[in-house]
């Protein structure tokens, strides 16, 4: 017997260590982000101000900020951050490789095309049709890049490095188209841009249901199929041989991850490299076993967009910066660390 | 054990199993020998179900191994492969308890039978002390006992090994292979398919061979009957000599290449 104790009352363990020092985390980068932005208030009464809120509904100038404006935006960037983590170690897992994401293998650009297409098409002029009509845009352009990619990084030998680079080359394919469309509508440029730049400013309570509750019902099925994660990661072969259909498994969490990433950009506009980031840190800290990882991601993956947002809203106060921008300033170095130093492994 | 009749199987247009026909018992441990390419990876995949034969019927513990769901096969047969892919940060007792997959009740979480299983394979093939050692930071020795415990806790009737030894060095073989055959000794009515190239390493070990040529059964019979100076140098195209070293064990020493003898 080994000393560590029982392997499963460990993963239980830990599992509940996630949870114990990942909500306290949230708690706390929620409270921040209520009380900073171009308006200061401090947390004590950022507090004060949620409990008045509940009892009367908001009041005062700040109470209105708060549930107005920031309440919905740092729910939001939770989500988001959720999903495209989720989305990351998904594409992580099934393609077996580290050095993949949402964004990198072309699906965030495909359905950033879609939601652009819907937005200039002149359908999408109210809420209504903006809050439905984009996302299922969106969906549409995010599973047609990934076909793409899929195809040209399983005809090209279907390593990890034909999937970086086939994404790469979908990804400036619908960049380009996304352009094109964005000169042919020039007076909604700016707000194209601002939208592909990757924002949470333009998210009200309305939209955040619509934002939250898919997310989340999608990531607990991937959740929920966390024990044959794991068993993927011992090859085709071997999966199919301890009698999971992997063809099967494979493709309909490969599609379930487009759609959760094209349902975030749809919303929030392009935000790569946290489905990149955010997997592996988890993978650093509790190991690869998925029933510890795809927690830990969901986790560490609200915090890091909570926190990059704050960035965003802060760095040049009035001026608020793209939130992509920041994730992807953050994400580059990431990955050229990861490439050198693990690339050799993986892409063979 | 496994029994099957007329088994032919096309990759398309080539016919890469013919007309194979053989039984292996419980308890048995079968060596399945023959050049590159003659068809050994291919038979193994069919008894395991991944490839469906053109013609014929593959019974494996009585069953018609094709007519059973992917996790009835799993609890049938086991297989233990001979490369594993790079991994991300599993470690060895991880990789074991998968081997409970097929036998998996709760959602998510192992029973704790499950790992009272698991544990026990790790120490059958001494390997408690690298349960929390990273799969890729072990030596090939080490990483083909994982893998075989792996094989070993799906409970399997029939265990499938496609060359264990191939990335070995001499002790390692040989420790490898002792594994196994401690485990036959306990484990008396399962049965153990191994395809090799290292043919004393079969002869040694196997109760008996199979020897395969471009698809054919050439011949089944105990490693004396089989590994024959006429049947290598008929299937292998190489001259060699068998003889008995001074413990009595029957030896091959290959000599040349027939493609190259005057």
């Amino acid at each position: 017997m080994s000393d560590s104790g029982s392997l499963i009352n460990k993963g239980k363990h830990r599992l509940l260590m996630v949870i114990a020092i990942g909500l306290p985390l949230i708690v706390l980068i929620f409270s921040i982000s209520l009380a900073f932005g171009p308006v200061k208030m401090n947390i004590p009464d950022v507090w004060q101000s949620i409990i008045n809120i509940i009892k009367y509904g908001p009041e005062t100038g700040h109470e209105r900020i708060i549930y107005y404006l920031r309440m919905p935006r740092v729910l939001g960037a939770f989500a988001i951050g959720i999903g495209l983590s989720i989305a990351g170690a998904v594409f992580q897992a099934i393609i077996r490789n580290p050095l993949v994401d949402p964004y990198i293998t072309g699906v965030s650009s495909g359905a950033g095309f879609g939601a652009v297409m819907a937005m200039t098409s002149g359908i999408a002029v109210t809420a209504i049709s903006i809050n439905y009509f984009v996302p299922v845009a969106a969906f549409v352009g995010g599973l047609v890049a990934f076909s793409f990619t899929f195809m040209i990084a399983e005809g090209s030998g279907g390593r990890a490095i034909n999937y970086v680079l086939g994404g790469v080359i979908v990804g400036m394919g619908f960049g380009s188209l996304t352009t094109i469309l964005m000169i042919l509508s020039d007076d909604q440029v700016h707000r194209i841009l601002m939208f592909l730049f990757g924002s949470f400013t333009g998210i009200t309570w309305a939209k955040l249901w619509i934002i939250i509750i898919p997310i989340l019902v999608m990531s607990a099925v991937v959740l929920f199929y966390a024990r044959e994660f794991n068993v993927v990661l011992l090859g085709d072969e071997q999966a199919r041989q301890l009698g999971l259909n992997v063809k099967r498994f494979k493709i309909s969490m490969l599609v379930l991850a487009s759609l959760l990433t094209s349902f975030c950009v749809a919303f929030v506009g392009i935000i790569g490299f946290v489905g990149l980031i955010v997997p592996h840190t988890a993978r650093m800290i509790v190991g690869g076993d998925h029933r510890l990882l795809l927690p830990a991601s969901m986790v560490i993956g609200a915090i890091i967009m909570a926190v990059a947002d704050l960035i965003a809203k802060l760095a040049y106060v009035p001026v608020e910066l793209p939130v992509g921008a920041i994730m992807t300033l953050i994400g580059v170095p990431f990955f050229a660390y990861l490439l050198m130093r693990r690339g050799k492994e993986y892409a063979a | 054990m496994i029994s099957t009749k007329d088994l032919n199987l096309y990759y398309e247009d080539y016919h890469a199993l013919r007309d194979m026909f053989f039984e292996a018992e419980p308890g048995e441990m079968i060596g399945l020998i023959g050049p590159n390419g003659c068809g050994k990876s291919t038979l193994l995949r069919t008894i395991n179900g991944l490839l469906k034969p053109s013609s014929g019927v593959m019974y494996v513990d009585g069953k018609d191994i094709h007519k059973l769901n992917l996790s009835e096969i799993a609890k049938t047969c086991s297989n233990v492969p001979t490369e594993f892919p790079p991994d991300f940060n599993l470690n060895v007792i991880e990789v074991v308890m998968m081997g409970r997959y097929p036998h998996r009740k709760g959602l998510w979480w192992e029973t704790d039978d499950d790992e009272a299983i698991a544990r026990d394979a790790l120490s059958k093939f001494e390997i408690t002390h690298l349960a929390d050692r990273n799969i890729n930071r072990l030596s090939s020795g080490e990483r083909q006992r994982t893998l075989i415990a792996k094989a070993y806790v799906q409970e399997p009737r029939v265990m499938l090994i496609d060359e264990p030894t191939s990335h070995l060095d001499m002790r390692f073989k040989l420790e490898v292979m002792e594994y196994i055959r401690d485990l036959m000794e306990k484990e008396r009515d399962m049965t153990v398919v191994i395809a090799s190239h290292d043919i004393n390493l079969m002869v040694k070990y196997c109760d008996r061979i199979i020897l395969v040529k471009q698809g054919h059964i050439v011949g089944i019979g105990t490693p004396e009957e089989i590994v024959t100076e006429k049947n290598i140098a008929d299937v292998y195209g190489v001259e060699c000599s068998v003889f008995r070293d001074s413990s009595g064990e029957v030896i091959v020493h290959p000599r040349c290449s027939l493609k190259f003898k005057s």
